[in-house]
């Protein structure tokens, strides 16, 4: 009986070893290269960071000026929010984005709307503790007149792990 | 032992070394990574990433060469001194073709960079302000030698493919194996490239290809994608109007030339948020005059006008500038 259920448990994990690494999709190598980013990536990039400094410095004005009138928020298992409810999360006072970065950006442009995808992450704390993370955005601008205005934006988390590349300080000796 | 407890054992042993297969088949690779034993590396796009440490990344200079407190920094590494840099070229795909794929673009962008053209400018000259602790930038760069390469890694290109198609010209002996050098991979429409026009319009990297830390830059025909890579459909050297591929491509290879000069390993000049020199500047052009087709240019060189972005200029400062000593321009 005990052999039985030991040949069951052996069958099952070799079906876990054959099976589980073709759940996941072929992740190609990040390759260590520079980029000259398009027009477009240019113009989000400082778009993104104009919000995210907002943030920073609980700026609601800013933030509210840059999101289009229907904004709303989705995340995993959550339900959506609008954008009153999310400015008033990202401005509490337990809330403290302390530093971020944003890469691996791309914008599908698409003439009055643009898709911007984009890797985040974030050093954060809320109630005073750790809530920082790498986060996959992407966002749904829309232009109205000459001004681009957020309109939708999905975030899920990647990580609860922040890995802040440190800036270069030039340390007067250079 | 009777049998029994043999199975027994033959079956746990099996156990054991499915169990261990099992993990170690499961493991994925992880996309960022921990601080511990890494570097952050600029994207150019204002971004960094981290990479493994190689023990260069903060290395503090110590000679002469170096100038800093101008917007940029200096990381450590090596640039290129050569007087002049070589450039070489690996034309891909079809540049027997229409449009901005021809023959006429090949030639357009070969004389570019040569030593009598941009290499030899006063545009060139801004990298002097560069260096590295024995020496500077020279500030020239010239034009070597090119091949064509019509498809050996088919026309959806991802980073392997390119480094297996350079390697295969050096290799071969079609290419020298130069490693003071910059390759540039320039592909034509019909080729795509994962990430060219909504990240990028072009890149620069290094890698060990025969045996050498070769520099290559990969620079696609921007008529792939007008709206992201040019700033203007129509170029000062267009053969027609909307067909302003030749003009774009040749202020990508001024961005990526420059950049892999000064940041050749990818750990020697950029700013605190992982820009470039040319990063810097993207995009941002300066006062314009306007050629007879209507196009607008702000460079003259080698015989023709070209509009071509800006660079900072590790001096006075910093700034972007178009000529070494000039003023410098926010756009």
């Amino acid at each position: 009986m005990l052999i039985r259920c030991l040949v069951f448990i052996v069958s099952i994990a070799f079906a876990a070893s054959i099976a589980a690494p073709a759940q996941e999709p072929t992740q190609p190598k990040l390759t260590p290269r520079i980029i000259t980013a398009t027009k477009q990536v240019t113009l989000f990039m400082g778009l993104e960071r104009q919000m995210l400094q907002a943030v920073q410095k609980k700026d609601k004005t800013s933030l509210q000026a840059m999101l289009g009138d229907d904004f709303t928020i989705e995340m995993p298992n959550a339900d959506p929010l609008d954008g009153e409810d999310w400015l008033d999360s990202v401005t509490a006072k337990d809330f403290n984005l302390k530093s971020f970065v944003i890469r691996q950006m791309s914008v599908a442009d698409l003439g009055e709307s643009a898709i911007v995808k984009y890797e985040r992450i974030q050093e954060s704390t809320y109630q005073g503790k750790p809530d920082g993370g790498e986060f996959f955005v992407v966002d749904l601008w829309k232009k109205n007149g000459d001004a681009w205005k957020l309109a939708n934006r999905y975030v899920a988390k990647v990580s609860s792990a922040p890995s802040i590349p440190k800036p270069i300080k030039p340390t007067g000796k250079q | 032992m009777t049998a029994s407890q043999g199975k027994m054992k033959f079956v746990l042993v099996m156990l054991f070394v499915f169990l261990a297969a099992n993990f170690l088949m499961a493991q994925k690779v992880r996309e960022g990574s921990t601080p511990a034993g890494q570097r952050a590396v600029p994207n150019g796009d204002g971004s960094a990433s981290l990479l493994p440490d190689d023990g260069t990344g903060n290395a503090a200079p110590t000679g002469q060469a170096v100038v800093t407190g101008n917007g940029i920094n200096y990381n450590g590494g090596p640039v290129l001194k050569g007087s002049p840099v070589p450039v070489y070229i690996i034309w891909y795909g079809n540049w027997n073709g229409t449009g901005s794929n021809t023959a006429a673009t090949v030639s357009l962008l070969e004389g570019f960079l040569a030593s009598t053209s941009l290499g030899g400018s006063s545009y060139e000259a801004i990298n002097t302000t560069y260096g590295d602790t024995t020496g500077n930038v020279s500030g020239h760069l010239n034009f070597v030698q090119a091949v064509f390469d019509t498809g050996s890694q088919g026309t959806r290109l991802r980073n392997s493919k390119i480094s297996a198609a350079i390697s295969a010209q050096l290799t071969a002996g079609h290419l020298p194996t130069d490693p003071n050098g910059v390759y540039i991979f320039a592909t034509s429409s019909d080729v795509k490239e994962s990430g060219f026009c909504t990240q990028f319009c072009g890149f620069h990297t290094h890698q060990t290809l025969n045996g050498a830390d070769i520099k290559w830059a990969f620079i696609g025909n921007t008529d792939q994608c007008p709206s992201g890579c040019e700033i203007q459909a129509t170029g000062p050297n267009s053969p027609s109007t909307g067909v302003g591929g030749a003009d774009g491509m040749a202020n990508v290879i001024t961005h990526e030339t420059e950049e892999t000069i000064t940041d050749p390993d990818l750990n020697a000049w950029f700013d605190s948020s992982g820009q470039e020199d040319a990063d810097k500047c993207n995009f941002k052009f300066g006062p314009t005059q306007t050629a007879a087709n209507g196009a607008r240019f702000n460079q003259t060189f080698g015989g023709h006008n070209w509009m071509i972005q800006m660079e900072w200029e590790n001096s006075r400062g910093g700034g972007c500038d178009q000529t070494l000593g000039g003023p410098f321009f926010t756009n």
